[in-house]
């Protein structure tokens, strides 16, 4: 199976992720105080780290639903106007160079074909 | 007793409304083609009430608890949730419910052995908001949102999703009221929503797929579009495919694809199908 089964669903920051997305007061504490937020859901050390540093790779390796990956990167950036070039997506690029040069060569190819 | 009388399925990427621009200018003409032509006909079936099918992207409920179905009951419906506005670019909208059928497929699907959980308040994400602004945007056909685990491990089977379609279509026809049913599915093609392969579309399985959905062989596409094939060409986002093959349940006949485009700027590969053939 996929990457999606690499999820742990009994890690802390993927509870965490539900609630934040969905509450204006904690959205606004992410930015202040990260830190103290990962410590009301229980997030481990190695957790809070991976978020803080906005580490793609550490993140879908510990487990994070590759799904709320994205939506971390949006907590710190914004999300409007989230295009591939958009700087939440940079981390992603960084994370997997090779996977995303393949997408942008298709991606040209496209452009100079039928696209 | 109640009719179906239009089913389809379009991708639900949040690119189609958030960034369309950023696509080549022939993707943005064949979407808007393609949509175009879904809403006639749409309103053209002159349903009384949507049935829509799409992955709930852990929004609605906590990976604690991600229920396989979940039907919105209440009796209006409000998107998109907060957290997405800004992202679908996209403002508020109201769509009526219709809770008399949105609670018959709660107590009937638990009568006929299916658990559906509901929401009398639920939130909607991509997977709504971005079909109703293309082909309900008055929101003047009343909605009833059926939201689907696709994302979360165990990801059901194409075979499940099919046999609930199935059951569906039995419940909807022995609805007491003389509803004109619509159908849609949203979601897919191939994608990989936050994974390695977050800017890849697998075209190769794309157009595989839209071929079998030409063929109208049932059974053959159940066989041979397995969850396996689904993950491997775009993981934890493809499986939202099994919306479609719910919705083939309801269907006879060859699809008709509208379009189809291989769209890495929406980050999806991006289709537009009509049944022009449905089972009552």
């Amino acid at each position: 199976m996929g990457n999606v089964e690499r999820c742990d669903k009994t890690l802390p920051v993927n509870e965490m992720i539900y609630y934040v997305r969905r509450d204006a007061v904690l959205r606004e504490r992410w930015n202040r105080d990260l830190e103290g937020l990962a410590r009301q859901f229980g997030l481990s050390r190695e957790e809070y780290e991976a978020v803080r540093d906005k580490d793609v790779r550490r993140l879908n390796d510990m487990g994070v639903h590759q799904y709320y990956i994205p939506q971390i990167l949006r907590l710190f950036y914004g999300a409007a106007a989230n295009s591939n070039s958009h700087p939440a997506l940079e981390a992603y690029k960084r994370a997997y160079p090779e996977e995303a040069a393949a997408a942008e060569r298709a991606q040209e190819r496209l452009a100079r074909g039928k696209g | 007793m109640a009719r179906i009388v239009s089913a389809m399925a379009l991708t639900h990427s949040p690119g189609l409304t958030g960034w369309f621009d950023r696509a080549p200018e022939g993707q943005r003409r064949e979407a808007r083609r393609a949509l175009d032509a879904m809403r006639e006909r749409l309103q053209a079936a002159r349903p009384d009430v949507i049935v829509l099918f799409s992955n709930d992207h852990l929004l609605n409920w906590p990976i604690n608890n991600t229920p396989e179905y979940t039907v919105g009951i209440g009796p209006e419906h409000v998107g998109p949730a907060d957290w997405y506005d800004e992202w679908l670019a996209l403002a508020k909208y109201r769509i009526p419910g219709h809770p008399g059928l949105a609670r018959y497929l709660v107590n009937e699907g638990a009568r006929r052995r299916l658990a559906f959980a509901y929401l009398r308040d639920m939130q909607f994400d991509d997977g709504v908001s971005v079909p109703m602004h293309y082909l309900n945007p008055d929101g003047a056909i009343p909605l009833v949102p059926v939201t689907m685990n696709c994302t979360v491990p165990p990801i059901p089977t194409p075979e499940r999703a099919y046999q609930v379609g199935t059951t569906l279509r039995e419940m909807l026809l022995a609805y007491p009221g003389p509803e004109r049913v619509a159908v849609l599915a949203t979601g897919g093609l191939s994608h990989e929503p936050g994974g390695p392969r977050y800017f890849s579309v697998d075209e190769e399985f794309d157009r595989w797929f839209l071929d079998l959905l030409r063929q109208g062989d049932h059974a053959t596409l159940v066989r041979e579009c397995t969850l396996e094939r689904m993950e491997a060409a775009g993981s934890g986002g493809t499986a939202e495919l099994l919306a479609w093959i719910l919705t083939l349940a309801f269907t006879s006949g060859p699809a008709e694809v509208l379009a189809y485009m291989p769209a890495i700027a929406w980050r999806s590969g991006t289709g537009m199908v009509v049944w022009p053939g449905v089972q009552n």
